[in-house]
């Protein structure tokens, strides 16, 4: 009867006979029902750990309770990744990422001002240059 | 007795938290009262013990910048539930490839105008060393001596490994040392206070999340975060509201698509007017000589006919020849 009783109860737990990293973390039981189970698998204790000491436990718990279901997962991945941003650079976290990129776009738009006018430039002069017979090729090209 | 006009000054923690506000308040400095919803954010995300675990490890000038940190983030995270400031790192990568491949195809077309200009000016032999002076003037990133971008081009496609945004992995390895306080303040800080007003990236919709955007939203995620440790599901869709994240990059990307559209035609062309060459003087341009071009062209044709006409006079000649030789042969 005990037999049959832990039979019934790890076909209740068949899916995690394992705490997810959450519980094995929190030291408590890891009920079917835990929102974090399919998030924090054992085997990545470390995501949970990062998580759980910039955000805390229950705040992830009522940010996760606030999306649905299928955006659980990516919503989990997205705190892990900026957890783990806040750890190695305790100022800036995922923010200083954002900001180098935000220069490199600027950057990269005035580059691209720049060398579309060098190619405007170009192509007039090339056609200043040419007779200006509607058969250039160059100045077909613009016209298209 | 109370003093009802007293000067309660709470700060927005401390308000929020239903407390007295001291002046030992570490968290008053950057949740003024009247902006609740800053902490709220923050509170919501981070927690308050969090964020004073955070603070204590840091001194002064960086208790500051953190702070600013911490509140972008929350209100990022306010904004996009889902995603949050990584959702906008997988925007920007998006943007910063988009705009690189753009680069890169402008400058095949430079190239190509560069070589069909070198082509045409080589053919005059005294302007051939003038010519290349303005040449030189087009290389990559190359703008007017004053400008300050020579280098630009160079970073951009001899890629610093540090600066590889593409790869989230990428990202998770080589997120770059924090700006320092003097770089912090020459570029404006990456968005103001409030998120949706500071930046015309495109990227912040008026509006939150939505089932929509985040379906959107997730593809972008999903397309780099494959790279990323902790996985995700494989989704090759890229971003697809293009016109909702491209912001200032769409009118430069817009712009330049003519000219990548165009090219096949100018090759076409190209390749076209090789088989005219034959029929030119060597020296004079194929451009310049355009109505010398038509001229020869219609002489050869006049030649031509010219040449069958003779050719039809002749064959008359030895027929009429011929038949006088056939009735002197008779007899």
């Amino acid at each position: 009867m005990a037999s049959a009783a832990a039979g019934s109860s790890s076909s209740s737990t068949a899916y995690s006979n394992s705490p997810c990293a959450a519980c094995k973390f929190l030291r408590r039981k890891c009920l079917p029902d835990c929102i974090f189970a399919p998030y924090f698998p054992p085997e990545e204790p470390q995501k949970f750990a990062n998580v759980h000491k910039i955000f805390g436990a229950s705040n992830v718990s009522k940010l996760l309770n606030e999306v649905l279901p299928h955006q659980r997962e990516d919503a989990v991945n997205s705190l892990a990744y900026e957890a783990e941003a806040r750890l190695k650079d305790p100022v800036y976290g995922c923010v200083g990422a954002i900001s180098v990129l935000q220069r490199q776009v600027i950057r990269l738009q005035k580059e691209l001002d720049a060398t579309n006018a060098h190619l405007i430039r170009f192509a007039y002069t090339n056609n200043n240059n040419t007779s200006s017979s509607s058969d250039d090729p160059i100045v077909r090209v613009w016209r298209f | 007795m109370t003093l009802k006009g007293g000067t309660s000054h709470a700060c927005a923690a401390c308000k929020y938290q239903r407390r007295k506000c001291t002046s030992e308040c570490q968290l008053a400095p950057y949740f003024p009262a009247n902006k609740p919803e800053m902490f709220r954010n923050a509170h919501k995300l981070f927690g308050v013990r969090n964020i004073v675990k955070i603070l204590e490890k840091l001194d002064g000038p960086q208790r500051q910048e953190a702070m600013h940190s911490i509140i972008w983030q929350a209100n990022i995270r306010d904004l996009y539930p889902v995603q949050g400031c990584y959702g906008y790192i997988c925007r920007l990568q998006y943007q910063i490839r988009q705009a690189e491949e753009e680069l890169h195809a402008i400058h095949a077309q430079l190239n190509m105008y560069r070589q069909h200009h070198h082509h045409h000016h080589g053919l005059d032999a005294g302007t051939a060393a003038e010519d290349m002076v303005p040449s030189s003037q087009l290389e990559l990133g190359m703008a007017p001596p004053a400008s300050n971008n020579n280098n630009a081009a160079l970073t951009l496609f001899g890629h610093n490994p540090a600066q590889q945004p593409y790869a989230a992995a990428g990202v998770m390895a080589q997120l770059p040392s924090p700006v320092t306080p003097d770089q912090q303040q020459q570029l404006s800080y990456p968005i103001s206070s409030n998120p949706v007003g500071g930046y015309n990236t495109g990227y912040f919709d008026a509006t939150k999340d939505d089932n929509n955007n985040n379906n959107n939203n997730v593809a972008a995620v999903n397309s780099f975060w494959l790279q990323h440790t902790y996985g995700m599901n494989n989704n090759n869709n890229a971003v697809t509201n293009s016109s909702s994240s491209m912001g200032a990059l769409q009118s430069q990307l817009l712009a330049a698509q003519p000219l990548g559209g165009i090219q096949e035609e100018v090759v076409q062309d190209y390749d076209e007017m090789h088989p005219f060459f034959d029929t030119i003087d060597d020296r004079q341009s194929y451009i310049d000589s355009k109505e010398a071009y038509d001229t020869s062209s219609e002489e050869s044709l006049k030649d031509t006919t010219q040449s069958l006409e003779q050719h039809v006079v002749a064959e008359d000649e030895l027929k009429s020849a011929a038949a006088c030789f056939s009735l002197t042969s008779v007899n």
